[in-house]
């Protein structure tokens, strides 16, 4: 399949890319360039574990193909963590045991990011419905919502 | 539990940091160079025999490399499907190519020509004798039919002497049975204590009722996933999510005929598993035959859809119940017979129906269970499989018959549970468990006696027990020199289970949790452990992780006293140093230096062992009080409060042991209100998270955990087992709280908006 050229920013690195128009977001982040911290959990835009951050809003990186993300800015959790000091959200989500297997917890830092950075004096009961589109199996969500409300207030303090 | 330092202390798990930053290495984040995609061939019936494959044009797509099917498995193993398909989507073969996407491409192109048979996917169907069969070699027989045709099948084995008058005489007894017959069973369990006829008969209440659960998925949130490397020397290695790294090792080995010692499993972090992540068939088998025969290393990874329609999920069942008391309250007699949906092979956790006898007393107890053959998946274990089903049966006609004499459901509960000493009927003997304290902790938590309910609220509470597995495992410890301690074993860390591990192993050598690092190792490098599953590591591995750390203590005194010139008895662990006891004169020496020194000593570096192999499991019990407001107009469920206590021995880190209760609870929950794979004809209809509802931060409060601490008498500090007991009562949590609001008893699950209305409006079954 005839491949397009691409141009993205991806946690401050830009990538000239030939991709096939088939291809998600998701794959080209994953398999092109090598990106593995955001997951795959369901391809159909249902789980939230691809969510990553395109010019400012959260997106399903499944559904979105890697050509429409041409020219865009794309913030996924491996750019969170500054080089000595994680983003509030991970440090919370450490210190309250918001996360058990992991695999949703990409998912949900980067979607608690994108809310918390439009909506700073969030309501426990909005961060519920904002993160109602990442869904985590293990933990039952009393500790991650636990940490996201931690991280709001630190959020909110610095 | 304050006379430890590290023990019972809410500590960041060993993998925080790795999980937060997305820097955890999951199956599907392997990459190797020249790796190869591998995909699926899948049936497009529930039952078809299959007529012919034709694979020719998938084999020209360029950037195909491989197609297996049936012909490639030497051993026969049943890996694809070749005579008939047995369940919609089960695999017929599978394609390697250099891109997912042409490998999907050529799955397409493989054509089956299929001659479509009558399916059945209800297990009460399945067991009539006009349903269609699956397997030729089921047993159709009742216990008495089957008796007599083992007996019949050794005499027409023995060839010595003429048996045809004793098999005349057998076969008119076969005629002569009355006895209900099965077909489409695929095992069955029989279990009794008492005399359940003398029960009912003393009984001045019976309350007979049928329960019907359905199938759920475990829906870890990271799909199935292997890549296989077969080298040229015949080595296969295989990076694997997996709860049983040397379980797939030998289910590779047997099912392909490989040396064992030929294969190395690399255990990946793992995006959950909850007891479906320990079987080879799904995604590890295939992807080592396909790297077999390109020569290149091969992913395979399954979609969501591939994992409603080709997993291994939880079976649903059908229970009969009938219990008997008195009037007073005391429970007599208790007989249960449960018919397990299998799908196409046997494997349903059917041994779990006798949890029927919850922990009461029950003098008087028959327990019968089969497992039924339908054309759907195999089942696979989830969370404590089996007992929430059960639990869920047992506890709901529970609540009946307390409502019916009105009785408090937690003091009648409370009045028939077994203390210790008492027998467990159809059981093993069992050690101190906290069963009252249990339930009486989530009672105080939700202040139970003062309770209060408005209009269309109720409470509802429910028990359920688990027995946490034990296995072998083995482990070493070494020190550093630079003084600090590294764990090396193979055990997979089941959400927290590496922290334990390393936390006991600091709190003997007294050293900071920090400093305890853990390697995991792939099976060539790592000693056996047993699988992840059972709550078996904190009480497998926990204790071995003791012996292993006393091992250690045991070398660093010796150094010591080698080292300070004085004797072993004299000298303690303390705050990472071996010191003496006696302060006059106060000596000490760093774990470093005695590293450092003992690699020039005869007896070498400091290597502690720990191998293990069993001893008595420790059952335990969860409780739960959910209190729900029902909206009468949409039938929606809302959780209002929902508390949740547990005896989990000791709980090493607390914060380890809330999120465990908490998501079990949480599962527990979805079963009970949205949780259900739907089949029909067809076969499944509700392959993905639209329709197969999973809860979310939306759906629920928080869930208040209680810890009880019981100690269990051979855990690690008195642990036991905690991630599967939780999941257990709440089934039966929420029906309940539902039959307080609403006065109406829901036995069928799940119990989603349009059944509450259904039933609300008199319009149910």
């Amino acid at each position: 399949m005839k491949k397009h050229p691409v141009s993205l920013t991806v946690n401050t690195d830009t990538y000239d890319l030939l991709i096939e128009p088939r291809k998600t977001l998701l794959a080209t982040l994953r398999d092109t360039i090598g990106l593995t911290g955001t997951k795959e959990g369901c391809s159909t835009g249902d789980c939230g574990a691809c969510t990553v951050i395109v010019d400012g809003k959260a997106v399903t990186s499944c559904m979105m193909l890697g050509v429409s993300a041409d020219g865009k800015e794309i913030t996924t959790v491996e750019g969170l963590a500054s080089r000595d000091q994680l983003h509030p959200i991970q440090q919370a989500f450490m210190d309250k045991g918001g996360y058990q297997c992991g695999f949703c917890t990409p998912g949900f830092i980067v979607a608690s990011k994108a809310f918390l950075d439009e909506n700073p004096n969030a309501t426990e009961a909005e961060i519920r419905h904002a993160l109602g589109n990442n869904i985590c199996r293990c933990t039952g969500y009393t500790k991650i919502i636990e940490a996201v409300m931690s991280a709001a207030e630190v959020m909110r303090n610095s | 539990m304050s006379e430890y330092a590290v023990l019972g202390k809410r500590v960041t798990r060993v993998d925080a940091l790795e999980k937060v930053t997305g820097a955890a290495q999951y199956g599907g984040d392997v990459h190797l160079p020249g790796m190869l995609h591998g995909k699926f061939v899948r049936s497009a019936h529930p039952h078809a025999r299959i007529l012919d494959i034709d694979t020719s044009e998938a084999e020209k797509l360029p950037g195909v490399r491989a197609v297996v099917t049936q012909d490639d498995v030497e051993s026969g193993r049943r890996v694809f499907a070749t005579d008939k398909v047995l369940y919609l989507g089960e695999p017929i073969a599978a394609v390697a190519a250099t891109d997912p996407d042409i490998a999907e491409e050529a799955a397409d192109l493989i054509k089956i020509d299929y001659e479509v048979l009558p399916a059945v996917q209800d297990v009460m169907e399945a067991i009539q004798p006009d349903a269609p069969r699956l397997h030729s070699d089921d047993t159709k027989d009742g216990p008495a039919r089957r008796a007599i045709r083992a007996d019949l099948r050794k005499l027409e084995r023995d060839k010595s002497q003429d048996h045809s008058a004793e098999i005349a005489e057998l076969n008119a007894q076969l005629e002569a049975i009355e006895e209900d017959v099965y077909y489409n069973i695929s095992a069955e369990t029989h279990s009794a204590a008492g005399d359940i006829e003398q029960g009912f008969a003393e009984s001045d209440l019976v309350v007979e009722d049928t329960y019907v659960i359905p199938r759920v998925h475990q829906t870890y949130m990271e799909p199935h996933v292997s890549v296989a490397d077969a080298d040229s020397t015949g080595k296969v290695t295989v990076w694997a999510s997996t709860q049983g790294p040397f379980a797939i090792r030998s289910g590779i080995a047997g099912t392909l005929g490989i040396p064992l010692n030929q294969i190395n499993v690399v255990a990946t972090t793992m995006g959950g598993g909850f007891g479906g992540r320990f079987g080879v068939a799904l995604t590890h088998v295939p992807a080592v035959l396909l790297s077999q025969k390109t020569g290149r290393p091969v992913k395979i990874q399954m979609t969501r859809e591939e994992e409603f329609t080709d997993g291994r999920p939880a079976p649903g069942c059908v229970i009969k119940l009938k219990t008997g008391v008195k009037n007073d309250g005391t429970i007599l007699a208790r007989e249960g017979l449960a018919f397990w949906d299998s799908g196409s092979v046997s494997g349903a956790s059917i041994g779990s129906t006798i949890r029927l006898r919850g922990v009461y007393k029950f003098p008087h107890l028959k327990v019968d269970a089969y497992g039924v053959y339908t054309n759907k998946s195999g089942t696979a274990a989830y969370r404590a499989p089996g007992t929430p089903q059960v639990a869920f049966a047992g506890e709901s006609q529970l609540d009946d018959i307390a409502r019916k004499l009105n009785l408090d459901p937690v003091e009648f509960r409370l009045k028939n549970m077994r203390v210790e000493g008492d027998p467990v009927p159809a059981g093993p003997n069992e050690p101190k468990v906290g069963y009252k304290e249990t339930l009486q902790a989530v009672a105080d938590a939700v202040d139970w006696k003062n309770r209060t309910q408005g209009p269309n609220q109720g409470w509802g509470v429910a028990i359920g027990d688990w027995t946490n597995g034990c296995g072998p495992g083995g482990m070493f410890v070494s020190i550093h020199e630079d003084g600090s301690a590294r764990i090396f074993h193979g055990s997979m860390d089941i959400t927290g289970t590496d922290t334990a591990l390393a936390q006991i192993v600091a709190e003997i050598l007294t050293l900071p949790y920090e400093e305890v690092t853990i390697s995991r190792g792939d099976t060539n490098s790592a000693p056996y452990a047993t699988g992840s599953g059972g709550s078996v590591v904190t009480f497998t591995m926990g204790n071995t992780a003791k012996l292993a750390a006393e091992d250690t203590r045991r070398r660093l005194l010796e150094l010591a006293a080698e080292r300070l010139n004085t004797d072993v008895e004299s000298l303690e662990l303390k705050d990472g140093k071996v010191s003496t006891i006696e302060a006059d004169p106060p000596k000490s020496i760093g774990f470093g230096e005695l590293a450092a020194y003992s690699l020039s000593t005869t007896g070498g570096p400091i290597v502690g062992k720990g191998s293990f192999a069993r001893k008595p499991s420790t059952p335990a019990l969860a409780a739960q009080i959910a209190k729900v407001e029902i909206d009468p107009e949409t039938g929606r469920i809302k959780v209002l409060k929902m508390a949740s206590s547990q005896d989990v021995g000791f709980a090493i880190n607390p914060m380890a042991v809330e999120g465990q209760i908490e998501g079990g609870t949480v599962q527990g929950y979805a079963w009970a209100t949205m949780e259900e794979m739907q089949y029909n004809e067809q076969g499944n209809v509700n392959p993905g998270f639209v329709d197969y509802r999973v809860p979310t931060t939306a759906d629920l409060p928080t869930v208040e955990a209680v810890i009880v601490e019981v100690e269990a008498p051979d855990g690690p500090f008195g642990a036991k087992g905690v991630g599967e007991p939780p999941i257990t009562p709440t089934l039966a949590t929420m029906a309940n709280a539902v039959a307080d609001a609403v006065g109406i008893r829901i036995t069928e699950l799940p119990m989603k908006p349009e059944k509450v209305v259904d039933a609300l409006h008199g319009n149910g079954k």
